[in-house]
């Protein structure tokens, strides 16, 4: 049965022959064993980091009391906490508020432990105060004025935040003393180990990992294998610019990578929203996160696929000139944890593809660097460990993952421009690689 | 769109149109050497029309000769023009043009139909015109029935007639032929001479190559010699074989009595010479190929001889060559 000839608009012009080639390779790629061993370990390396996340949200962190008021110092029965709040004295098993009439009835230990948890507001921004004091030990009525106030800013039992617009960062908390002292260090570390793992394995795993050796080992061969295996010549013969079999072979290998990317993000994504710490049911908020992941991967492998190619395309063994850029991008990954604002990185893919996904966390999660900073605080003095470190669990992690966006511009912003600049380099490479691919003879 | 970079109209292959006066092949003192050896040298050479016989030993230049017609080799000087435009720099003329890669190796995971009917949309065929495109090109080489078979279950002959079959989509006007008889049983050899002789009468311009003559020599007359890169001959094969018919040939017979038959056949005059060269076989020494090949058979036929073959041991490319070189070719 014959139709009627539909208009050839400009995409059923390009589906004849940029559409054969892409398809053509994709249809290749799946009969190659070679694909699903690389698309394989790159799922099982990803997952394995996916079961220590999981495994880690399942853990129960100790919580720790560490103002040490849920000990009993007295042996009357009575927690420290509940003796200070009643003013009998936590140190004479005789005074305590079994004594009042009505007597009081002792508290559990455990209550007194994680009681003066972060009462902070994470919108805050430039210079304010946080925290209150749930147990009320600052408040105590024998405590002097400046006891109560020893951060001097004329407000009794509170914390004093400043945002440092130079440095882009907050300082260290200035504290009066036993405000918000004993955390719920689980509540922290979780949110926190969580927002670490998106970032860990966003960075590393995704934008690293599978944007480089995807390509590495799927996009050198695209123009390479073709010509060692001599079956180019069916392409050559053929009325189509070299140009656009370039481009045509790009496409396909997108059509296999990028499916493979949403569908790994989609799934490590739901893992993560169903097993990370929150009110809900569901961490509906990350997805912006994910999104911000599988798109700045997309964009990678994007462009490493065209450059790879190119490269495979100059020379036989080109797996090998492609191996010191991984290595220079491995180098720039690593410096950007550091340096956002390095210049060096923009002479670099994974530097503006990362600063897609340190935007991102900078909308999904306002004020990361606030949150990053009470952690690192942990609560003050009261519970430093041996070394004198007063951090939370979790908090050098997110530390070390999380980084500003280094433009200096807003998130939204550094994310169009660094998508820009991606796209950008993905055409210059594609120019250059069929410039290459133009210029070889072929037998 | 992206700038140009150094091709001229490409990316406008729709728009382009043949200029008609120019012949089909048009090739002016082309050169191409790897620093310095030369793989030809000073071609010149136009053809429209009709099957042509590109004839040569292995490193004639041949598959040089093919490679710059398909725009993968740039030719080191000269000038080559496919329907007056160059190749290199635009690959526009392949829409007219269908090529036989020498290479054995294809996309075995792919079935014949689904092979040439993606190719075919490389000539800007939408699927549909691609599909029963492929039809039609498998149905002309004669593997319709076995078309949704895999390419890597067929035999080497099969192999042949689905890359010529890749080769005819579109109904192109030129369709190059490199050694598309290399291992083919006898079978396929002749399908394959079938379809390219019937291609010239339907008035295409055809180029094979080949270094085996009498493949040639069942396809056409009209043949070019290669040889160390050069243009040796170029015209009718039978003009050039009735000169060679009064140089001295041997021509073996394979036959139950031999001396009998010996004794018949000296009487021919332009016999000079006999041998035994074992029990059953005759060789005769000839300076003119033409009168012993006209009275043969009536002899053997009056005379009742038993004769199970006749061969001319020297009636091959070689011969020609030397010949044409004056014995340097040896």
């Amino acid at each position: 049965m014959m139709s009627p000839p539909k208009k050839d608009n400009v995409f059923r012009a390009l589906d004849r022959k940029l559409g054969a080639v892409a398809e053509f390779t994709m249809r290749q790629y799946r009969t190659k064993l070679s694909t699903w061993v690389i698309l394989g370990v790159g799922f099982i390396a990803i997952f394995i980091v996916v079961l220590f996340y999981v495994d880690s949200m399942q853990q129960e962190i100790e919580a720790i009391d560490n103002d040490g008021d849920s000990a009993d110092w007295d042996g009357d029965g009575y927690p420290t906490g509940q003796e200070r709040i009643y003013g009998t004295d936590p140190n004479n098993p005789d005074s305590h508020p079994g004594t009042f009439t009505p007597p009081i009835a002792p508290d559990a230990p455990e209550k007194w432990i994680n009681e003066d948890d972060f009462d902070w507001d994470l919108s805050a921004r430039g210079d304010t105060t946080a925290g209150y004091d749930d147990d009320g030990d600052c408040r105590l009525a024998d405590s002097t004025q400046s006891q109560k106030d020893n951060n001097r800013n004329n407000v009794e039992c509170d914390i004093v935040l400043d945002y440092n617009e130079m440095r882009g960062e907050w300082s260290e908390p200035n504290s009066d003393k036993l405000v918000d002292e004993d955390p719920d260090e689980e509540k922290y570390a979780k949110e926190a180990i969580h927002r670490a793992f998106l970032l860990a394995i966003g960075k590393m795993g995704f934008v690293f990992l599978l944007g480089i050796f995807l390509p590495l080992f799927l996009a050198t061969g695209l123009i390479r294998e073709e010509m060692d295996n001599s079956t180019i010549h069916f392409m050559l013969a053929k009325p189509i610019a070299r140009r656009d079999i370039f481009l045509g072979r790009i496409v396909g290998y997108l059509g296999i990578v990028w499916p493979y990317i949403i569908g790994m993000g989609t799934i490590v994504g739901i893992i993560s929203g169903f097993a990370g710490p929150g009110d809900g049911f569901f961490r509906f908020a990350d997805l912006g996160m994910w999104m911000a992941i599988i798109f700045a991967t997309m964009l990678a492998t994007l462009v490493y696929g065209m450059l790879f190619c190119a490269l495979g395309t100059l020379w036989k063994r080109g797996i090998i000139l492609a191996l010191p850029f991984a290595a220079w991008e491995l180098g720039m990954a690593i410096l950007s944890f550091g340096a956002p604002s390095a210049s060096i990185l923009r002479f670099s893919v994974i530097g503006w593809s990362l600063n897609i996904i340190d935007a991102a966390s900078l909308v999904v999660w306002p004020n990361m660097g606030l949150f990053i900073s009470m952690g690192m605080w942990g609560g003050g003095a009261y519970n430093s460990d041996f070394w004198g470190g007063t951090q939370l669990e979790g908090a050098a992690a997110l530390n070390a993952f999380a980084s500003d966006t280094g433009l200096g511009i807003s998130p939204i912003a550094t994310i169009v421009v660094s998508t820009l600049v991606l796209l950008f380099q993905a055409a210059v490479l594609w120019l250059v690689g069929s410039a290459i691919f133009k210029g070889k003879e072929i037998e | 769109m992206m700038p140009d970079l150094q091709q001229v109209g490409e990316g406008e292959t729709q728009q382009w149109a043949p200029n008609i006066t120019a012949p089909v092949v048009l090739l002016e003192n082309v050169s191409k050497s790897y620093g310095k050896i030369h793989a030809l040298s000073e071609i010149t050479l136009a053809l429209s029309g009709g099957v042509t016989g590109i004839l040569g030993s292995n490193g004639a230049g041949k598959s040089t000769l093919f490679n710059l017609l398909m725009g993968k080799l740039k030719p080191s000087s000269g000038s080559i023009k496919l329907f007056g435009t160059d190749p290199w720099k635009n690959p526009a003329p392949y829409a007219r043009v269908g090529f036989v890669p020498e290479h054995e190796k294809m996309h075995d995971w792919m079935t014949a139909h689904g092979f040439v009917s993606l190719f075919a949309r490389l000539n800007g065929l939408t699927r549909e015109e691609a599909k029963s495109e492929a039809d039609r090109v498998l149905n002309f080489v004669g593997l319709s029935d076995v078309a949704h078979k895999q390419l890597g279950r067929y035999s080497k002959g099969m192999r042949q007639r689905v890359k010529i079959a890749h080769a005819l989509v579109n109904d192109p006007e030129l369709i190059v032929l490199d050694e598309p008889l290399q291992g083919c049983d006898p079978l396929a050899r002749t399908t394959i001479m079938n379809v390219i002789r019937e291609l010239g009468k339907m008035g295409r311009t055809v180029l094979v190559s080949s270094h085996i003559l009498h493949e040639i020599e069942r396809i056409t007359e009209q043949i070019v010699i290669l040889h160390n890169g050069r243009l040796l001959a170029l015209g009718n094969l039978h003009s050039i074989r009735e000169k060679m018919d009064n140089i001295p040939h041997t021509i073996s017979i394979g036959c139950e009595n031999p001396k009998e038959l010996a004794k018949d056949i000296i009487n021919n005059d332009a016999v000079y010479g006999i041998s035994f060269p074992s029990g059953d076989r005759l060789q005769i020494q000839t300076h003119n190929l033409n009168a012993v090949h006209r009275e043969l058979p009536a002899l053997i036929v009056a005379n009742g001889h038993k004769v199970s073959s006749i061969d001319n041991p020297d009636d091959d490319l070689e011969s020609i060559l030397n010949y044409l070189t004056g014995g340097l070719a040896r």
